[in-house]
Order: structure tokens, then C-alpha cells, then sequence
């Protein structure tokens, strides 16, 4: 369509620590999969696991 | 001459009914319409659906080449696999006959699964080291590649074929059923970057949540490519069950249900799947409900219903509304939303529906690609 905006899906990962609770999204890299465990939380050194992995569309 | 002084009227003859100019105008039109109508509209349909069929070819090349050059990158063969590759795609399968229908979904799950099992030790033979998760991605991108491949030449075949009869009505079909058949194609085709990198599709919203509730538990493989493992809700033992991730599979629910059911018998099954939404309906809505959630061509479904009628154990349904690209494309933050509130649905379910000491059969339904258990 002439008029029609380019629709990009971006991908985000959201992870959340195990003890606080703590959620933090970032985009998406190459090896993530629900529910792994990437790295120690900032806040309460518990671990952060992958909770959702997702995608959102933008207008360009 | 006065050029600004001309008469319509006077030159079309419109005041004169005998004008002959006039009836020419009228008649000739007429006349072509009905010899030539039907060649007119072929015409006019036939560029309409060539643009379709190019953008179809543009699929088929598109995901044939991801699908070598995904095979090359991920399972380093040896010798070039494009031939091979080029002889997986004109793969077919042909149905079982059905003028007697007695027995039929026995004889249609084995030529699934003939082909399925082949496939899989075909691809496999590429490189023998290939892990198990890396296979099902390229086992699922083979099944993408084929399924553009097969749509292009059949909308090709029915289009060359009205051309060559010049024969409008034949492509009368084809008009109707293309935009529809397209909306197919380009959500198959935006399917392909999801399973490449491993992310989790709309379909895979009933694993998700499964496969949350069996984090901490044992595991075990209860059928091919799917695990079962055992926990406690309020009082009452639940089974939990999916295709075993993180790979691109559904697993064999039907098969597994059997296995379980025979060994200790549930007092109901509940079954979470996505679901496609009809037109107007909001994506990422839930809803509750009877019987066996489950698609596919039918042969799980049909397994599933008969162990729960022998057994008589009642069949809840959760589902998540979604379109046919949501569900097989990367998962949406409004679907993945929704697994939580699906989680809570499922213990008022059981709560509701059971009492303290009886068994729950969970069933996470759906592709469980980029979700582990």
C-alpha cells in the first residue's frame, strides 16, 4: 500500500528474579529460551530466569 | 469553423432515436460483453492472480534458500545438501482411502508418522552429529519450505490450467479462495525467523505455562518427544504433560495419554492450546470449555476422546485466541501476557471441578519451540 506505515517486529526478553521478584526486559539475544537462568539479580544477588520472550510491533 | 459552438446533442443524434451512430455506440459494447464477457474477465482476474503466484514463487525461493542456508550454517555437512534438499521438498503423502472409513485414523496416524520418522532419519543422514533440538528446527523449516513449495505449484497448476482452456469459471475458485490461501502463505513465511532463532510461537502458550508448573519436578519421557512429571495442588496429585522443549515439536500427546492413563487413571484431563480466533474477536482472550484441545490433522484428537469415553473422564478446555500468524510466528507480549491469568484459571478449574485427593491430567498443548519444562 502507498500509504501504509512498515510494520518491524522488535523481540524483547523479560527475566525476573527468583527471590525478589525484580523484572528487567531487554531485547532479545541469540541463545535465550524461557525459563533460563542468565544471570545474578542487582538487586538481591538471586538468580534471573527467562519468564517471557516476546515480540512488538512497531510502526516505522 | 466554430469549434466552441458544437451541439452534443446534434452530433450523438440524442434527440433521434434511428441515429445509427448512436445505436453503435449502445450495441457494440453489448455485443463483445457477450461473446467475449467471460475472456474480458479472465484477462482482468488472470493479472491479479499472476501478481499473487509471483509473490508466492518470492516465498517458496525465500524459504527454501533460508532452509539451506540454515543447514549449511548450523549442520556443517559434508557435501553440499541443495540436491537433497530440492528432493525432501517434492515429498507428498498420499491419504489413506476413504470410501470405507472403518479404521481410517489408525491408517492415517501411520502414514503421518512413516513420513515424520523418515524425514527425521533422512534430514538427520545429512550430519549424523546434529543434536536433537537443532534437528526439529530444520525438520520444521523443511515442513515450512514444503508447504510453500506444494501451495505454489498447486495455485500455479489451477491458474495455468483456466489460462490454457480459456475457461472463465474455472478460475472463478481461485479468485475466491487466493486472498485467503495468501494471508496463509506470508504468516507460514514469517514463521521462519521464530524457529531459526528458537523463540517461542503463539502456539506454544499452552507449554509455556505447562512447562512452568513442571520447573523443580522429575521428569520423564512418557512418548515420543513429550514428558510427564508429577506435582501437588491443593490437595490433589496433579500430571503434568508437553512436547519436550526447547525443540520444534508437539510431541505425541495422544500416545501419551494412553501410556498414563493405563498406569493410573485420572478423575479429569484438562487441556490448555491456543485457538484461532474468528474475525472481530481480540487476540490474546481466553477462553473455557469441553472436550479435547487439540488440532492437527485429527488422529491425537480422536486418540485422546476415545481414552477419556472408555475411561469416562471428563475433558476441560482452556484456550488463547490468537490469529494463524500470531499462532505460528513469535509469541506477542499480549499472549505472553496471559500465562499467568491462565494459570490461574487452571487452579480454579481443578479447584472447582475436583475434590482434595483426586488426580488431575494437565496437558500443555501446542509447538514447544524456545520453551523448556
Amino acid at each position: 500500500m502507498m500509504f501504509s506505515k512498515e510494520k518491524t517486529v522488535v523481540e524483547y526478553t523479560i527475566e525476573k528474579c527468583k527471590s525478589c521478584n525484580l523484572e528487567r526486559k531487554r531485547k532479545f539475544k541469540d541463545g535465550d529460551y524461557l525459563f533460563r537462568e542468565t544471570s545474578k539479580c542487582e538487586s538481591c544477588d538471586g538468580l534471573m530466569q527467562i519468564e517471557k520472550i516476546f515480540g512488538e510491533t512497531i510502526d516505522q | 469553423m466554430d469549434f466552441t459552438n458544437i451541439d452534443l446533442d446534434q452530433l450523438f443524434g440524442f434527440g433521434d432515436d434511428t441515429n445509427p451512430l448512436l445505436m453503435l455506440i449502445w450495441i457494440l459494447p453489448i455485443i463483445l460483453f457477450i461473446f467475449y464477457g467471460q475472456r474480458i474477465q479472465l484477462q482482468v482476474t488472470s493479472g491479479e492472480i499472476k501478481k499473487a503466484i509471483k509473490k508466492l514463487d518470492g516465498y517458496r525461493t525465500e524459504s527454501r534458500s533460508e532452509l539451506i542456508d540454515y543447514i549449511k550454517k548450523n549442520m556443517h555437512p559434508k557435501e553440499d545438501p541443495t540436491k537433497r534438499i530440492d528432493r525432501f521438498l517434492d515429498y507428498f503423502t498420499i491419504m489413506p482411502v476413504d470410501m470405507d472409513p472403518n479404521g481410517i485414523v489408525d491408517k492415517v496416524r501411520h502414514t503421518l508418522r512413516a513420513r515424520e520418522d523418515y524425514s527425521r532419519i533422512h534430514v538427520k543422514s545429512i550430519s549424523p552429529d546434529t543434536d536433537e533440538v537443532e534437528l526439529s528446527k530444520i525438520i520444521t523449516l523443511l515442513e515450512i519450505a514444503t508447504s510453500l513449495h506444494m501451495i505454489y505449484k498447486v495455485i500455479n497448476h489451477m491458474y495455468l490450467t483456466a489460462k490454457k482452456q480459456n475457461n472463465y469459471p474455472l478460475i472463478l475458485p481461485l479468485q475466491m479462495i487466493l486472498p485467503f490461501i495468501m494471508e496463509e502463505a506470508e504468516a507460514i513465511t514469517k514463521a521462519i525467523p521464530a524457529f531459526k532463532k528458537g523463540q517461542p510461537v503463539g502456539d506454544g502458550i499452552g507449554p509455556m505455562v505447562v512447562g512452568k508448573m513442571m520447573l523443580d519436578t522429575k521428569k520423564e519421557t512418557i512418548a515420543f518427544q513429550t514428558v510427564a512429571s508429577e506435582t501437588e495442588f491443593d490437595g490433589r496429585k496433579l500430571t503434568l504433560l508437553k512436547a519436550e522443549g526447547p525443540g520444534s515439536t508437539v510431541g505425541r500427546p495422544g500416545d501419551a495419554v494412553e501410556s498414563l492413563v493405563s498406569k493410573n487413571k485420572p478423575d479429569i484431563i484438562i487441556m490448555v492450546d491456543a485457538a484461532l480466533k474468528m474475525e472481530g474477536e481480540d487476540s490474546a482472550i481466553t477462553a473455557q470449555g469441553f472436550g479435547a484441545a487439540i488440532g492437527g490433522i485429527g488422529t491425537e484428537r480422536f486418540q485422546i476422546e476415545e481414552i477419556a469415553t472408555k475411561n469416562n473422564i471428563p475433558i476441560f478446555a482452556i484456550v488463547i485466541k490468537q490469529s494463524v500468524k500470531e499462532a505460528i510466528t513469535l509469541m506477542t507480549k499480549e499472549i505472553a501476557n496471559q500465562a499467568d491469568n491462565v494459570r490461574n484459571q487452571i487452579h480454579e478449574m481443578i479447584q472447582e471441578n475436583t475434590k482434595p485427593g483426586q488426580h488431575v491430567l494437565l496437558i500443555g498443548v501446542g509447538n514447544t519451540i524456545g520453551v523448556p519444562q
